[in-house]
Formats: structure tokens, C-alpha cells, sequence
């Protein structure tokens, strides 16, 4: 018997809030980029189980893109948190605030 | 129109124009290769256009006359817009004005070898490049058929008369002469290109050449349909009348600005300072008689409105008298000749006015003749004086100098007006003119015209006394000074104009002898018949101006005889020249009389105090309210923009703040600002 759409957008939900709560109380860089991760994954999570809804496999397909994608951004993210500590001996983002006004 | 079958020899009148125009290439940049250092060029051009001219006078003594469009400057589309174009009208006016320009001119380059090459000057080739340019831009405003074309050509003789009398620019005061001049006459000329705006804006869709001169289509002749209410023209909710009134007084401001006309006369007396032939050339042919043949030229205009009319007569009689009274203590020869222009000048302006079209242009002609012939005549005095120009300290270079002398008492008794020299004629026709007309015409113009008789009658008294004041002090009685002891020699190139117009100064005024046809019933007003000869198509005959004159303006002539006012005339100007003689003429050493004048001489010396009164002007009204106004534009105008972005300064400084630079800021801010979206569509999408 198939589970039905709404505990998948309840479980998508959860993540996305997740990461929100991670991106505004934690101060290292690299667990930023893990939020940010799970909160993409929770829109794969959405497409996955729309596109199980409609029976149609685009949104499935665009989940994989959105995965490739994904993994390219966090290789320029863990190389923006390389110069962030080259630059300030720490990954706290809080400290990166020299080039306000 | 008939525009395409011309006369062949009309297709050579570009070139009466154009020959100068090339003479001050060749002597600008070639000039110093030549042995006369581009007086060759000078001479062989405007010997050209003289040739030309005369060819065009005899071409229009046999009848064919020219009016058509040479080059296109911006096509018209059709009934939409108007074109501009170049053109050129060859009509017994401008016929006879190219001739005379063109004569003076090439006498001018002859006579200015003597004067600047034998007497060492530098700068040659622009001197004569400067002189082409001068007399091409003045031929081609003479041709010109249109306002507009003679708009640019009057400017451009304005530049070319600003950079001769600022010839010697290294000397400090020819450089503002010029300055003054050009600003003086370009202030009249604003009012000119709002004039000739005007026209092309009033006569528009009335006829698809606004700007013409002469014929069906030129603006007089519709400004005169429509004051017979046979045309429509666009005059911005004036009567018609009162709207030509205000163009012709528009285009008279730069008349009165070129012509050197009160109040705009004192650029005038300055311009002394550019080398005399100079002089000659602006007073005579040029500068000056641009402004009074513009008027001549659209005297067909001027006829519709006796306002205007008016105003002419009043200022030239004004000027003429106003100017008599300063040449009578100038104690430099050029400066008294400088008086006589702007009151020669005035009596035109009369003649114009009081309905003496003819007497106008004639008075125009003898004066060109005999004015170049004076200042052509001072030149040679400057030069045998080692250019002391203090007629205080000449005297006695009658014997000296036997050429200048005759011929320079030539053109002084026609300067005076005494019979039968040239000027006797033409002055006391233009006074004839004014007085039959003031006395004839019923409207109150008539007493406008009466005024300004009155004042250009007196003006002849004034005239005699000045001339031969002149005369007297520079070549009668014993020498006052070792240079007038021993004049410097002046050669042919001096004599040989100077003896060409002592000639015809005392000649020329048998061309119209108004007086002698009375009396005699003769036919010999043959500048009246030369001008009447104007085809009947391009309406700018006598007898058409005549007849505008009389329907448009009411003016009328009484019928008196021209033998009185011509004895009275003659009377004073003998007068004028008896006074002269019997405090200048018999003593060997003559006193300085004008001194008794006390106060007035001090009044008259320093020119009633005008020019003061124009610096105060500058200084005290205009400096100040340009002041007031640069207050108010950094107060006012600058305070609101100031303040604009003084308090865009202020916020932004405010809202920057928010930029912490902590990306958690940065992140619970946009979230929150999502949620706050979110909540805004779902309120207003009505989601709950």
C-alpha cells in the first residue's frame, strides 16, 4: 500500500526547517553548508513525491540534476571556507565582516 | 516660377562674391610669396567682382533682372515645412549697391598698399585675407534673396569688421575697440535673428518661401495681401499691422546695432583704432551700409507700417543731429569723420523713414562715394604725419600735399552739402522727401516726420562747421609742427584713389537732380528711373513703394517746391562752413574756440557721457541683477537639489547600518522577510 503525499511534504517540511534552524544558530562555516544541504534535498524530496503523485518521471529526473548540482555548489562552498580560514584562522562566519559599508 | 530660364551672364554673379572669398585663401596662406604680401590677390579679386558688377548694372539696364535659388541649405517638404536655401536677386538695388562696394573695395586694397605695405606693417597676409572676407560676406548680403542668407552674410561681415579693427591686436587698445564693436552690433543683431525668425513663423503656410525679398511670394508683398485681408498669416493674436510693426522694429535692432544708430552708435567712434583704409571700407561700403540696405532692401515691409516708419525717421534725424554736435570738437581727424558717419548714416535713416526711398539710396550712394574719399584722404594726412592723427598739430599741408588737398575738399563741400558736390543733392533730397511727406501725410506720424526734419535740418549747420573745421585745421594756415613742415611723401598707390573719388564726389549727384528737374522739367532723375525699372513681378519698384506708402501708411506728399527747402539747406550748411572759416580759415594760427564752450565742450568731448552711462549700465544694473540671480540660483535653486541629496545622504547613512556583515543577519533576515510575504499573499489571497 502506498503512503500517501502528504507525510512525504510533512517529512520534506521537517528538513527544511532543519536546515533553516541550522543556517540561523550555528556559527561554522562547514555546518552551514550541511544546512544548506539539507534543505535543498528537502525540495528533492518534494519533486520526488509530486512526481510519484502525477505519475510523470520528469521530477524524478530533475532530482538527479538537482543532486549533480548540489554537489558542485558544495565544492565551491568547502572552497570558499578554505579562504575564509586562510583569511581569518577560523571558520566562524560571524568573523568574515570587514567588507560591510 | 520663371526661376529656370535665366540670363547667362547671371550665372557669373556667385563669382562677384566668390572672387573675394578666394582672395582671402590665397592671401591667407599664400600670401607671403607674393612681393605685396597678398595685396596682388586683393586687388585682382575685387577688380574681378568690379568687372562683374558693372557688367550686372549694364545687364539690368537692359532690362533682365535675377531672382532665383542657388543652393538648397534644407529642403521643404512640401506644405508641411518650409525650405531654406542661398539665392541671389539682381535687381537695380542690389545692382547698383554691388557695383559701389565693389568699387570702394578694390580702391581700398589699392590705396591700403600705400598705407600698410610702403609704410613696413606686419601681418600682411591676413590684413588682405581679413579685407576679402570683409568684401566677399558684403557682396553676397547685397545679392542675397532672402532674409535668412542675409542674416548670415550681415554676421559675417560683422566678424570680418571685428578682426581688422582689431588688426593690430598686440597694441592694447585696437583689441577692445573690437570687442566693443562686435558686441555692440551683436547685441542689436539678437533682435535681428528674432526678426527673421518671426518672419519665417508669421508668413509660413501664407506662401512656401517666407523669406524672400522680392516677388508674388517674398513676405512684403503677402504681409501687404493680408493687411488688405486678402491673405491669412499667423500673427499670435496681434492686428496685423501692429504685428509687422513689432518684426520691422525686431529687424531694425540690428539696422540700428550695424548702421550705428542712437543709442547703439558708440561701438562707431572706437573702431578709429583698426588701420584707416579700414575705416574707410566700414564706413563707406561695408559694415555700416549693411544695416540701412537691409532696411532699403525690405522697404516694402517697412512701407506697411507707419510706426516703424516713425521710429526710422525719428532715430536717423535724432542720430544725425546728435552725432553733428560731437564731430564739432573732436580734435582728431579720423574721430570727426567717425561723428559724420553716424550723422550721415542718420540722415539715411530720415530719408528711409520719410518716405524717401530714393533719396535713401541715393543719399547712400553719394555717401559711399564721398566718405571713402575722406577717410582715404585722413589716411594719406595719417601717413604724411607720421600717424599723428591731432589735427592740432597738422595745418599748412594744403601746399605739401596738393592731391590730397583737392580731393579732400572735394569730398568735404559734398559732405556739407554744398551745391554741386554729391552730397548737396542726396541731403537735401532726403530732407525734401521728409518735409513734403511730414507736411502731406493727414495721420500723426506727419509729426514725427516734421521732428525729425526739424533736427536733421540743423544737423546740416552742424555738418558744414565740423567739415570745414577740418578742413581748416589740417591744411590751412601756417604749420603747427615740425612734421607738418616736413610731411612724409605718399605715392600713386595713395593719389590714384584719392583722385578716382575727388572725381566722383563731386560728380556723382548729377545721377538724381530732384531740383534742377523741377525747374527745369527736364528728365534727369535717373537714379529714380533706375530704381523704378525693378520688374513688376518682384514688386520692389518705386512706384509700388509709392503706392504701399500711401495705402498702407496714409503717408502723402504735399506738393511744394523742392526750391526753398534746398535754399534753406544750402543756407545753413554755407553757414556752418562760414563759421568754420571765420574762426579756423583766416588766421595763420588759429585758436582753440571750441574751448569757450567751457562745460559743453566737456560734454561733447566726452560723447554726453553715453558710454559712462552704458558701463553704469553694465556695472550698476546688469552686474547687480546677475548677481541677485546668481544668489538665488546658489540659494534657492542649488538649496533645493542640495537639500534632495543631503537627506538621501543622511538616510542612506542610516540604512546602511543594517548591512552587519554577519551572514546570519543576513539569513534570518531574508527568511523573515519570506515569512512576512508568505503571510501577506496568504491575507490577501484570503488562504485562512
Amino acid at each position: 500500500m502506498a503512503i500517501q503525499v502528504q507525510y512525504y511534504l510533512l517529512l520534506s517540511a521537517a528538513m527544511f526547517c532543519i536546515g533553516l534552524f541550522g543556517i540561523l544558530t550555528r556559527r561554522n562555516a562547514l555546518l552551514f553548508l550541511m544546512s544548506v544541504e539539507l534543505m535543498l534535498n528537502a525540495a528533492n524530496v518534494n519533486l520526488v513525491a509530486f512526481s510519484f503523485q502525477y505519475g510523470n518521471i520528469t521530477g524524478q529526473v530533475f532530482s538527479l540534476f538537482t543532486m549533480a548540482l548540489a554537489a558542485a555548489e558544495v565544492a565551491v562552498g568547502i572552497g570558499i571556507i578554505l579562504v575564509l580560514y586562510r583569511n581569518f584562522k577560523d571558520v566562524d562566519v560571524t568573523k568574515a565582516a570587514t567588507m560591510r559599508w | 516660377m520663371a526661376a529656370e530660364e535665366i540670363p547667362l551672364v547671371f550665372e557669373f554673379a556667385p563669382a562677384i562674391a566668390v572672387l573675394p572669398a578666394l582672395s582671402l585663401v590665397v592671401a591667407l596662406f599664400f600670401g607671403e610669396y607674393f612681393p605685396k604680401k597678398g595685396a596682388e590677390a586683393g586687388i585682382l579679386a575685387t577688380a574681378g567682382s568690379l568687372v562683374l558688377s558693372l557688367i550686372m548694372l549694364a545687364t539690368v539696364a537692359g532690362g533682365q533682372t535675377v531672382n532665383h535659388e542657388l543652393y538648397t541649405l534644407v529642403l521643404g517638404v512640401s506644405e508641411e515645412t518650409f525650405g531654406l536655401h542661398l539665392g541671389i536677386l539682381i535687381d537695380p538695388l542690389s545692382a547698383l549697391m554691388l557695383t559701389i562696394v565693389s568699387l570702394i573695395s578694390f580702391l581700398v586694397h589699392v590705396f591700403s598698399m600705400g598705407y600698410m605695405n610702403d609704410e613696413g606693417e606686419t601681418g600682411l597676409p591676413r590684413y588682405y585675407g581679413e579685407l576679402g572676407l570683409f568684401t566677399a560676406s558684403m557682396l553676397a548680403f547685397v545679392m542675397a534673396d532672402n532674409i535668412l542668407m542675409a542674416f548670415m552674410f550681415f554676421e559675417l561681415v560683422g566678424l570680418a569688421s571685428y578682426l581688422l579693427i582689431g588688426f593690430w591686436f598686440r597694441d592694447a587698445g585696437p583689441p577692445s575697440a573690437a570687442k566693443k564693436a562686435f558686441l555692440v552690433t551683436r547685441f542689436g543683431d539678437y533682435f535681428f535673428l528674432v526678426g527673421v525668425v518671426g518672419i519665417f513663423a508669421t508668413f509660413f503656410p501664407a506662401t512656401s518661401t517666407p523669406g524672400m525679398f522680392a516677388g508674388e511670394h517674398a513676405f512684403p508683398v503677402v504681409a501687404e495681401h493680408a493687411l488688405a485681408g486678402e491673405a491669412t498669416v499667423n500673427t499670435f493674436g496681434f492686428e496685423p499691422q501692429t504685428w509687422f510693426t513689432i518684426l520691422g522694429l525686431l529687424v531694425l535692432g540690428g539696422v540700428i546695432g550695424k548702421s550705428a544708430q542712437f543709442p547703439l552708435h558708440s561701438w562707431l567712434p572706437d573702431a578709429m583704432e583698426g588701420p584707416t583704409p579700414v575705416s574707410a571700407l566700414i564706413h563707406a561700403a561695408t559694415m555700416v551700409a549693411a544695416g540701412v540696405y537691409l532696411v532699403a532692401r525690405m522697404y516694402g515691409f517697412y512701407a506697411l507700417s507707419p510706426t516703424a516708419l516713425g521710429v526710422i525717421a525719428l532715430t536717423g534725424g535724432f542720430t544725425a543731429l546728435f552725432a553733428a554736435t560731437m564731430g564739432v570738437v573732436k580734435q582728431e581727424i579720423k574721430q570727426v569723420l567717425a561723428y559724420s558717419t553716424i550723422s550721415q548714416y542718420g540722415y539715411i535713416m530720415l530719408g528711409l523713414g520719410g518716405g524717401g526711398y530714393v533719396a535713401a539710396v541715393f543719399h547712400l550712394t553719394t555717401h559711399a562715394v564721398f566718405k571713402a574719399l575722406l577717410f582715404l584722404g585722413a589716411g594719406s594726412v595719417i601717413i604724411a604725419m607720421h600717424h599723428n592723427e591731432n589735427m592740432w598739430d597738422m595745418g599748412g599741408l594744403k601746399e605739401k600735399m596738393p592731391v590730397t588737398y583737392y580731393s579732400f575738399l572735394s569730398g568735404s563741400l559734398a559732405l556739407a552739402g554744398i551745391i554741386p558736390f554729391a552730397g548737396f543733392w542726396s541731403k537735401d533730397e532726403v530732407l525734401f522727401e521728409t518735409l513734403v511727406h511730414g507736411l502731406g501725410t493727414p495721420t500723426a506720424s506727419s509729426t514725427l516726420l516734421l521732428i525729425g526734419y526739424a533736427f536733421g535740418l540743423v544737423a546740416v549747420f552742424f555738418t558744414g562747421f565740423y567739415t570745414f573745421r577740418m578742413v581748416f585745421l589740417t591744411f590751412h594756415g601756417e604749420p603747427r609742427t615740425d612734421t607738418a613742415e616736413d610731411p612724409h611723401g605718399v605715392r600713386w598707390n595713395v593719389k590714384a584713389p584719392l583722385a578716382v573719388l575727388g572725381v566722383l564726389a563731386a560728380t556723382v549727384g548729377f545721377i538724381n537732380m530732384t531740383p534742377v528737374a523741377e525747374l527745369t522739367g527736364a528728365h534727369i532723375e535717373f537714379l529714380h528711373q533706375w530704381l523704378d525699372m525693378a520688374p513688376e513681378e518682384y514688386l520692389t519698384n518705386v512706384h509700388h513703394y509709392t503706392e504701399v506708402l500711401e495705402t498702407a501708411s496714409h503717408y502723402e506728399a504735399a506738393h511744394i517746391s523742392p526750391l526753398a527747402p534746398g535754399a534753406v539747406s544750402l543756407a545753413l550748411a554755407l553757414g556752418g562752413a562760414g563759421l568754420a572759416y571765420q574762426l579756423y580759415g583766416t588766421a595763420a594760427h588759429p585758436e582753440p574756440h571750441t574751448e569757450k564752450l567751457g562745460s559743453i565742450r566737456t560734454l561733447l568731448m566726452h560723447n554726453y557721457y553715453l558710454d559712462e552711462f552704458q558701463v553704469w549700465l553694465a556695472t550698476g544694473v546688469t552686474y547687480r541683477v546677475a548677481r541677485a540671480a546668481n544668489t538665488f540660483d546658489q540659494g534657492v535653486v542649488d538649496g533645493v537639489v542640495n537639500g534632495v541629496s543631503s537627506v538621501s545622504l543622511f538616510s542612506g547613512s542610516r540604512v546602511r547600518r543594517i548591512q552587519s556583515g554577519v551572514v546570519s543577519n543576513y539569513a534570518s533576515l531574508i527568511t523573515l522577510s519570506l515569512v512576512l510575504l508568505i503571510a501577506f499573499f496568504g491575507i490577501m489571497g484570503g488562504w485562512f
